[in-house]
This record gives C-alpha cells, sequence and structure tokens, in this order.
C-alpha cells in the first residue's frame, strides 16, 4: 500500500506494480495525483540527473514530462558535461493528468480515496492502516509518502490556515499515529509565489526566454516529436518593490517569529532575499506560465508569505508587472516531517518492519527527490516481501544513493534539495550515462523490458566502435586552422586529439568525417563517444578513487553491532554513531564530527566483534 | 578519510619515545619486511646462510648508496608469529633522531609505508595477537589522544597548525563555492567566479601551502638538531677545524688538496644543543671520478646544511680572487666566513676593505693556534639561537606525513591552476581543487560535504 499520490508516491506505486504486486494507492483526491504544487517545471541542476535515474529505473517521471512538456532546454553547456542539465516548464495540468492515466490503466494499481490515520501494527511491524473515517485497510508494506500534508499549516501575513495544499484538507491524525510508535518528528517549512492572471502582465517589458530546438527531451523512450514551445520572460524587481517589503517585514511570518521552522536556505522568500543581501539592487523573477490551457503564470523567484496586499502591492512594483492581477497569494506552509536517521538505505523505518517513508516527509524539497526515493522505496518494499536483497544505491552510481546516504547520514534540518555539488564523483554520474550506471539494476528488477536493454547494449557497443573511428581517424595539422596552435610539434591529430581541447564539441568535429563516418553518426552515440574521450583521464582518476570509497563502504557494520557500549570512543562519536547506525566504515565516517581517531577505534571494535562471530560461527 | 583497513601493505615506524635515549628501536610489518632489511642489512658475521627467525643478528645498515648509516641489531619474525601476525622485523640503533630517520627513510624508499598511530596494534589485533581488554585500552588510547592533543594541543604548535590548515583550506573553500555557484545556479543572477580572482587566489593558497610545507625543515631541526657544513676550497683547513670542533682526530688532515673525499658527519654539543657537523669535500675542478662524486655530495649537503662554515685559506695569494667567485655559488645560503690559517700571515694585511666589502660575518681563525675558537663558538651558538624555529609562535610541520600531504595538496591546486589557465570546464577545475581539499583534509582528519553549500548560500543570494 502506498499512502499519499504525489510524485513519491506515484514512483512508488508503479515501481511495486511493474515488480508484479497489487497496490493500494491511498490519497484524499485521485483527480490530483502528481499535482506540482509549486513550480511548474521538471529538472534543474542535480535534478535532471535524478530524473534521468528514474528513467533509467523504468519510472514514469521522465517521460510524462517529456508528453506534457510546453518548453525545454538545457542549461550549463559551458560548464562541461557532468553538469549539463535539462530543464522543462511543465503544463501543470496535463502533467497531472498525464500521471492520473497511466495509473487509471495500471491493473495493479487501485486508488483508494480517504485520509490515513493510523498505522495498524502488530509485534513491531505494520501490517495495515486505519483511515481516518475508520475503513482498516491490510497490506504486507506501506509505504507512507505524505508530502508537506502531515500537519500542514499555511501562512500568509497574519492569517495561519491548516491545510496540506492550499485549499486542500491537512492531515494530523498519521503525525499522532508516528508519534505513539516512538517517531521522532521535526517541523520544516517551505514556500511558494503568488500566481498571476498571464493577461495582465506587459511582457513587452520583459526579457524573453526561448525554449531549446532539437528538444531535449528526458526521457529515453521518447521518441522525438515537434512540441509548440511557448516563452518564458525574465523580469526584475525595483527599488520600489524593496522599499515596500522592507516597510512590511515585520508582518511577515518568517520575520514577526510566527514560523519557526526552518526554510530552504536555495529558495528562499522575497523578503529574505531583500532583508539578507540588501545591497543588492534588485532580484530577478521568472515569469513561467503554467500551461497551455490556463492564462496562469508562476513568478519564479518571488515565494513569500506577506499579506495578500502586500503582496499585490510587491508584486505590482516589478518591471511589467504594474497592472498585475494575483489569482493565488502565496503562502508559506510547515509541515511535519520524520528526521531521516529513522529509516534504513532502503527507506524502511527502523522502528517499524515493513513501514516505508519516501519524499519529503524524509525532509527533502523537490518532485524530482520525492520521487528518486518513491521508487526506491517500492522496490525495496517489493523485493522485501520476497525476501531478497535490498535495493540499494550508493554515492559512486547514482544522484539518488547521494540523496538517501545524505538524508540518513545527515538528517537534514532544512528542506533536502539536489545540487551537482553534493555529488563527490560528480564527473562519473551525468546525465548521459545514467543508463550505464542503472540499466544493469532496472534489468535485475525486470523495471524495464528486455528489448529496451537489448537495444542499450547495441547502443553502447556502438558507442565503443565510435570511440574506435574517432582514435583512429587522423588529420592532417595543415587542414585544422584556429585549432593547430593546440598541437605544436605535430603533423597529424586523430580526431580523439582534438575532442580533447577544451571547448571542441562533437560537433566541431563533424567536417572532417567522411559522409560515411556522418552518416552512422546518431547524435546520442556522438555525444557520448565525445564525452568519454574528452573526459578520458578524469574518468579514470575519479574511478580510482570510488575504488577507494568502494572499499570502505563493503566494510559493513552488522545490524545489531551495540555503538552505545563501545569503550574507547569520544562519548560525542558514540553519541551520533548510536543514533544514525551507520552501516558501513564509510558512512560512519561521513558522519560530521566523526574524527579519523573515532574511525581507527570503531574499526577495531568492528574486526574484533566479526572474528569472534566467525568463531562462535564455526563452534 | 584516509584509514587503510586492508593490510596488504607494508609499514614502519619507530617505535621508541622521541629524544635521546641510548638506543633506538625501529618496527616494520608486512609482507615486504624481510626484503627491504635484504636491501639494508648486512650481517657482521659471513658463516651464516640464511637469518634464523627470533635470532638477534649484529650487522651494518647501509643506505641506497652503500654507504654504512649505524651498526644495528635486527631480529625477524615470521608470519603468524610476530605482534602483528605478519611477517616482521625489529632494528636496533643507536638511539639518535637523526640515525632514526635516516634509516627510516631508507625502509621507505624500499617499499614500505609510514605507520599511522596505533597502526601496529591494529594489526597486532586483528591478527588476535592481543584480547579485546588490550585492544580496548589502545582504541581508548588512539581516540582520546586525539581528543586530548586536540585540546592540549590548543595553544601549541599542533594547534596553530590545525588553526592555520584550517585557514587555508577555508579560502581553498571560497574558491570552491564560487565555482561550484557558479555550477549550480546557472540561472541566478550572481556575479559569475571571476577568473583573476580564483587564480590570485589560488596562487596565493599554494604560496602558504608552500610556506608550510617549507616549515618541514626547521621541524626537521626541532626533531633532529641542526645541521652545519663545514665547506670550502680544498686544503684550506676544513678537516682541521672538524677535528678541532669534535676534540678528536677523526677526518684525515693532510697537507695536500683533495684529503677529504667523502664527507663525515659528527655531532657536538653547542652549550646544550645538539649540532650535526659534516666535513665536506674541497669544492674545485675535480680529479678524479670519486673526488667528483664527493664534491657532489659536498654540493648537496650546501644547499641540505641549516649554516655553511665556508673555510677561506689566508696563505693563498688568489684568496680575495677565489672568495668573491665562490661567494656568488653560494650567495643564498646561511654563511658564516672563517678566515683560516691567521698564524701563517700579518694580520695587518688585510685591510677594512677586504672585510667590508663581503657583508657576511666572519671569524678570523687558526686552526693551529686555536686564534677565534671561543669567537666562533659564541658567533656558532648566536646563529643557531637566532634560527632555532620559534616555538612559541612559528609554525612548523614536524610530520613526514604533514609533509607529504601539503606536497600532494600544493600539486593538485597546480594542476587545478593550470585547469584553470586552459579553460577547462569548471566541473574539472572544481575537481582538481577539491582533490587539493582532500589531500589536506587527510592532515585534519575530516570531510564534510555540505560546508560548500554553506558557504554558497551565505554568500549569494540564491533562489528562484
Ligand atoms: N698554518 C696553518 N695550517 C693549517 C691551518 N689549518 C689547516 N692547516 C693545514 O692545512 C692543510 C690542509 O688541512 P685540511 O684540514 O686537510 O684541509 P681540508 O680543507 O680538509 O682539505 P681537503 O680535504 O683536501 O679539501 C694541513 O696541512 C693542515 O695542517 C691553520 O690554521 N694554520
Ligand atoms: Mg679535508
Amino acid at each position: 500500500m502506498v499512502v499519499g499520490g504525489g510524485h513519491a508516491g506515484v514512483e512508488a506505486a508503479l515501481a511495486a506494480s511493474r515488480m508484479g504486486k497489487t497496490i493500494g494507492l491511498v490519497t484524499m483526491d485521485k483527480t490530483k495525483l502528481a499535482l506540482m504544487s509549486c513550480n511548474p517545471a521538471i529538472g534543474g541542476l542535480g535534478k535532471s540527473h535524478i530524473v534521468k535515474e528514474i528513467d533509467a529505473l523504468g519510472g514514469v517521471m521522465g517521460k510524462a514530462i517529456d508528453a506534457t512538456g510546453i518548453q525545454f532546454r538545457r542549461l550549463n553547456l559551458s560548464r562541461g558535461p557532468a553538469v549539463w542539465s535539462t530543464r522543462a516548464q511543465a503544463d501543470r495540468i496535463g502533467y497531472n493528468r498525464c500521471i492520473c492515466e497511466v495509473i487509471a490503466e495500471d491493473k495493479n494499481i487501485s486508488v483508494i480515496e480517504g485520509t490515513a490515520g493510523q498505522f495498524l501494527v502488530e509485534n513491531g511491524r505494520v501490517i495495515g492502516i486505519a483511515t481516518e473515517s475508520g475503513e482498516k485497510i491490510f497490506s504486507k508494506a506501506i509505504i507512507v509518502c505524505s508530502g508537506t500534508f502531515l500537519g500542514g499549516l499555511i501562512h500568509i501575513g497574519e492569517k495561519q490556515i491548516p491545510a496540506g495544499r492550499q485549499g486542500e484538507k491537512a492531515a494530523y491524525e498519521l503525525t499522532k499515529s508516528f508519534r505513539s510508535l516512538g517517531f521522532e518528528i521535526g517541523r520544516l517549512k517551505t514556500g511558494t509565489p503568488p500566481r498571476l492572471d498571464g493577461k495582465t502582465i506587459d511582457y513587452a517589458k520583459c526579457e524573453i526566454q526561448q525554449g531549446e530546438y532539437p528538444i531535449p527531451f528526458f526521457s529515453y523512450t521518447t521518441k522525438s516529436y515537434n512540441v509548440d514551445q511557448i516563452s518564458c520572460h525574465l523580469t526584475y524587481t525595483t527599488a520600489k518593490t524593496k522599499e515596500i517589503i522592507l516597510r512590511n517585514l515585520d508582518r511577515a511570518p518568517m520575520f514577526s517569529g510566527q514560523i519557526k521552522s526552518k526554510g530552504p536556505r536555495y529558495c528562499p522568500s522575497i523578503e529574505d532575499k531583500i532583508f539578507r543581501f540588501g545591497d543588492k539592487p534588485r532580484h530577478q523573477i521568472f515569469l513561467e506560465p503554467e500551461g497551455n490551457g490556463t492564462d496562469e503564470v508562476y513568478p519564479n523567484g518571488f515565494s513569500t508569505s506577506l499579506p495578500e496586499d502586500v503582496q499585490l502591492d510587491a508584486i505590482r512594483s516589478i518591471i511589467g508587472l504594474k497592472n498585475a492581477e494575483i489569482t493565488k497569494p502565496g503562502y508559506a506552509i510547515e509541515y511535519d516531517y520524520c528526521p531521516a536517521y529513522q529509516i534504513k538505505p532502503s527507506l524502511e523505518t527502523k522502528l517499524i518492519e515493513n513501514l516505508y517513508l519516501a519524499g519529503q516527509i524524509n525532509g527533502t524539497s523537490g518532485y524530482e527527490e520525492a520521487a528518486g526515493q518513491g521508487i526506491m522505496a517500492g522496490v525495496n518494499a517489493v523485493l522485501k516481501i520476497e525476501g531478497e536483497p535490498l535495493f540499494v544505491l550508493d554515492r559512486s552510481e547514482s544522484y539518488i544513493g547521494v540523496m538517501i546516504d545524505d538524508l540518513i547520514t545527515h538528517s537534514t534540518t532544512e528542506p533536502y534539495r539536489m545540487f551537482t555539488s553534493r555529488a563527490e564523483y560528480r564527473l562519473a554520474l551525468r546525465e548521459d550515462n545514467a543508463r550505464d550506471r542503472l540499466f544493469g539494476y532496472a534489468q535485475k528488477y525486470e523495471l524495464i523490458s528486455e528489448e529496451d536493454y537489448k537495444e542499450f547494449v547495441d547502443m553502447q557497443n556502438r558507442t565503443i566502435e565510435k570511440i574506435r573511428m574517432l582514435r583512429k581517424k587522423v588529420i592532417p595539422i595543415s587542414k585544422l586552422d584556429g585549432l593547430s596552435k593546440y598541437f605544436i610539434r605535430k603533423d597529424a591529430v586523430s580526431l580523439a586529439d582534438l575532442l580533447k581541447v577544451p571547448g571542441v564539441t562533437c560537433n566541431d568535429i563533424i567536417p572532417f568525417m567522411t559522409d560515411e563516418q556522418r552518416d552512422d553518426s546518431n547524435d546520442e552515440i556522438a555525444e557520448r563517444a565525445a564525452i568519454l574521450i574528452k573526459y578520458e583521464g578524469y574518468i579514470d582518476k575519479q574511478e580510482r578513487e570510488i575504488e577507494k570509497f568502494k572499499k570502505l563502504e563493503n566494510e559493513s557494520i552488522p545490524k545489531n553491532f551495540e555503538f552505545a557500549s563501545l569503550l574507547g570512543l569520544r562519548n560525542e562519536a558514540r553519541e551520533k554513531f548510536d543514533r544514525i547506525k551507520p552501516i558501513s566504515l564509510g558512512q560512519a565516517g561521513r558522519i560530521e564530527g566523526i574524527t579519523t581517531g573515532d574511525l581507527a577505534a570503531l574499526a577495531i571494535h568492528l574486526k574484533k566483534y566479526k572474528s569472534q562471530k566467525n568463531i562462535k560461527d564455526k563452534q | 578519510m584516509a584509514i587503510k583497513f586492508i593490510n596488504d601493505d607494508t609499514i614502519a615506524a619507530i617505535i621508541t619515545p622521541q629524544g635521546e635515549g641510548g638506543i633506538g628501536a625501529i618496527r616494520i610489518a608486512g609482507p615486504e619486511s624481510n626484503k627491504i632489511i635484504s636491501r639494508i642489512f648486512l650481517r657482521a658475521r659471513s658463516d651464516i646462510k640464511n637469518n634464523i627467525p627470533f635470532h638477534l643478528y649484529y650487522g651494518h645498515l647501509f643506505n641506497r648508496e652503500g654507504e654504512v648509516i649505524d651498526e644495528v641489531t635486527m631480529v625477524e619474525m615470521p608470519e603468524g608469529e610476530s605482534y602483528t601476525g605478519q611477517t616482521q622485523a625489529e632494528i636496533f640503533c643507536h638511539g639518535g633522531q637523526f640515525i632514526l630517520r635516516q634509516i627510516l627513510n631508507e625502509i621507505f624508499h624500499f617499499g614500505a609505508r609510514p605507520a599511522e598511530p596505533g597502526e601496529f596494534t591494529r594489526r597486532a589485533f586483528l591478527a588476535g595477537s592481543i584480547d579485546l581488554a588490550r585492544a580496548e585500552a589502545v582504541a581508548d588510547l588512539v581516540s582520546s589522544k586525539t581528543e586530548y592533543s586536540y585540546h592540549a594541543a590548543k595553544n601549541n604548535l599542533l594547534g596553530k597548525l590545525t588553526d592555520k590548515i584550517d585557514l587555508i583550506r577555508n579560502r581553498a573553500l571560497d574558491i570552491l563555492a564560487e565555482i561550484e555557484a557558479d555550477i549550480d545556479y546557472p540561472e541566478e543572477d550572481i556575479e559569475p567566479a571571476n577568473e583573476n580572482k580564483i587564480e590570485q587566489a589560488m596562487d596565493e593558497i599554494i604560496a602558504e601551502l608552500a610556506e608550510l610545507a617549507s616549515s618541514y625543515r626547521s621541524g626537521k631541526i626541532i626533531k633532529e638538531g641542526y645541521k652545519i657544513a663545514i665547506a670550502g676550497r680544498p686544503n684550506a683547513g676544513k678537516s682541521s677545524l672538524f677535528n678541532l670542533l669534535l676534540n678528536q682526530n677523526r677526518a684525515i688532515v693532510a697537507p695536500v688538496p683533495g684529503t677529504t673525499r667523502d664527507y663525515l658527519t659528527e655531532w657536538i654539543d653547542l652549550d646544550g644543543v645538539a649540532v650535526s657537523i659534516i666535513d665536506t669535500a674541497g669544492l674545485r675542478k675535480p680529479s678524479g671520478i670519486i673526488e667528483k662524486a664527493g664534491q657532489k655530495s659536498a654540493v648537496e649537503i650546501i644547499a641540505a646544511a641549516d649554516l655553511v662554515i665556508w673555510i677561506v685559506d689566508l696563505t693563498r695569494k688568489s684568496w680575495r680572487k677565489d672568495l668573491l667567485k665562490d661567494i656568488n655559488d653560494i650567495r643564498n645560503r646561511n654563511i658564516l666566513l672563517l678566515f683560516n690559517k691567521i698564524d701563517k700571515i700579518n694580520i695587518k694585511n688585510i685591510t677594512d676593505k677586504d672585510i667590508l666589502s663581503i657583508s657576511f660575518k666572519y671569524v678570523l681563525f687558526s686552526c693551529i693556534t686555536k686564534f677565534g675558537l671561543k669567537e666562533l663558538k659564541k658567533e656558532l651558538n648566536q646563529y643557531i639561537i637566532n634560527r632555532m624555529p620559534d616555538l612559541t609562535d612559528g609554525l612548523v610541520i614536524t610530520s613526514e606525513r604533514h609533509k607529504r600531504k601539503l606536497d600532494l595538496a600544493i600539486k593538485r591546486l597546480k594542476r587545478g591552476m593550470i585547469t584553470i589557465k586552459k579553460k577547462e570546464s569548471p566541473e574539472l577545475i572544481s575537481f582538481e581543487i577539491r582533490q587539493g581539499i582532500n589531500e589536506i583534509d587527510e592532515i585534519t582528519g575530516r570531510i564534510y560535504n555540505e560546508e560548500i553549500l554553506d558557504r554558497i548560500f551565505s554568500k549569494f543570494c540564491i533562489g528562484k
């Protein structure tokens, strides 16, 4: 059973279904599956990598955004292939409908409308839930993806409204049930900007931002098709905006003390930005349309919980928004979450067996982060039921692995968003190689079709061939023109050498190929080959680091290892180990404040424990 | 975090406490132990074929050039029967740090790496040579030591070193934050990372790391004593001075130039400070291969010495001309000039003009009459006291491991500079700088990724 029909819940249900299970998807309103409650966009830095990973694991997010996107772009093209990042504006309603259809068509999933109120637990295992209306539903495993609905409280100026999302009821019973089972519950805050009526915006005063062709789609399954891409616009706040907001700061819940929980630093409210970066004359605001069939516009960068009248004044002080009308006010929302030291790498809770948590309840923010956890929880719940070994991705093979490890090791205290800088093996975790990294797992767990897998292996082989060709094909220096300066004291260079010059892309070398070589150059293969050549040396170096990393990661710590009674550890270290219960020496070393000495001491105890256990096992 | 848990490599360390003891001991443990011993140790008795385990052998320890470092005793232990459970060897030598270091260097040269604190015991524990109670005592020691030394050392060398390294590390993180902000927030309205600013900051960081790395020289002085080289043209009286300072006839003195062809090292006590003095071969056009080799080592010794006593033979007619020439070669070293054989010449022949033209400290001297000996000793003392690293606020590194890590960090950051200059993409620049920071972190033993983000958020207005 999956509780919650947001981005995490939907991926969890679909993954479990692909693995042949029947799922009850409990949600308050079955027409609101996978709603984008904040900005109408998928992808962006770090997030797009997660979408590609979800896609490589057979998930739905990439496919749905490809089908319903209204503008696609690739960010960071000048900053290197590992940080290239796809971003799309979504048709908000279209996306939601698309997912509803997919779920409706899935024979294994039945949507149950209701609000989970209480866990039914027997001998430390969850066996079902009781809804707030008293109905009991039983299941072998329960995945909770409750988003911002647990104890949701909306703030608009001095106004406080209990709600899960604007206009939707929140869930209060479930928090109580969590607490009574012994869970620690924390509180986080996030916010959203007001929505504007596009008809009242003077776009002529704004900078235009257009989509990209050829369209960069997310999913490997998407066959290129033509999208009538719409434009976004960029505008700026003014001195007047600043003045209005500063004058009304005492009415902002974040400043008046009304909100005490912590919001995301990477997505501050406009009042926060203006207050903290007072010397910045203006702040940029992206005007993003919410879809094809609506005039509603999302002013990205203007998240606020100021009172409605101030919101309107401030909005109208922005360039091009002089006559703008607000359709829905912005708000801040506080909600309950469950600090993630309480879950295992499989996302199962440590306290209650067969209970899994995914998405915002673990302290993340963002559709992509939620969906990534959803898919992992879905797969692991099924594996556990079948008595199979769990599916855990590590930091060197995926952003999803980085995220889950960060969550369970550090228990975030602000909503967690993915950034590429969180991935220490970033060069190895690219969009282009998501399938190289994860398709093996997807095949193993039957999350994708056998044909897809074969097709991909074929592509891998053709990439290798392509690289071979690029290494063999030699160009005389005299033909290189401007590029020849990179090759002093050489008569001729291979196309591969050319690609290694900073700034040279696979398009730049096309003129040097024969027609035949060009013909078989499928764009994706050409790009993959070019990246592998360009970063050869670095990728090797990174691989060596990964090997070192894996050694420590493989020093596993047994489940029932008693940290609390370890001698020779500093108190701080002992407490942290005991709270987080790291599963490997590698993870233990990543805990904040742990020193090399702590780790050495732990290693000694661990070896002793293992050798004693060996002796016992032999007897 | 760099801790090896795999015991497949060979480690070595000094196992006797620091300071001048009667005897020093070095332990080598791991598969390469026997091989290393066979490269550096030669038994005095040649009638035995193979070393028998647990037998104590007397013999000589050689460096890779085949020179004797010390007379030592040595014992080998086979796998399964030693403390660490691995093939193991122990060497007992004359206790001075200088000798111990030299031996250790040879052992590292032939394939061992420095043992981490507590590593022998860790291996012993894994081998089951010690029981839980003892292992826990050691675990206690290892961790309490870190904490203890952290707090206790706050006001001394180690604490300051950590502070200094943190300072440098913070600057490197600042640079990284700039680059990362540029990568992770391409759509934000933030000042793009300024290349010149970054290059300049990188230069400064590299320079600071290099300064710290070079303080290893002072660090070594603290640990190993001060090194004074006696150098000069052939027949100037270098060996005579060496013997005089030593109070014994250690070096051969002869009226023919080129008598000393190799160098000699001895320890002397200068007002309580242990100083090693080195007699070198005279510098001039060499007449044979051996002398040539001797001169090459003389040049190296001069380069490595903390102070050079340059002897001038006043009985040579050309001494003025020679000195002007020689001075140019050694100008950047710390130099004390010794005008020797003053007994043979009329002191009035040396004019003020001669002396003023040379901007070095000097002593008029005679090895025969010992004229100037008191002044020389006073000069040397003065020199050493002035140059001794200031233990109250000077920053020195004394650990070979730290030095190695600093050098690696510098190397990585320099590579980062190259990527910047070559206009490589930011992700690669970031990769190199991160590697540099990782090396620095291995000195203090920590890494935490979130820091970069913390910096970005505090510095830039981010968030659409
Ligand atoms: N009269 C006089 N003779 C000295 C004095 N110092 C050294 N000599 C003589 O100078 C000669 C060379 O002395 P050494 O000490 O062997 O000189 P060195 O610099 O070590 O020579 P090489 O090792 O050959 O480079 C010997 O005959 C010494 O007796 C001095 O102060 N006065
Ligand atoms: Mg001599």
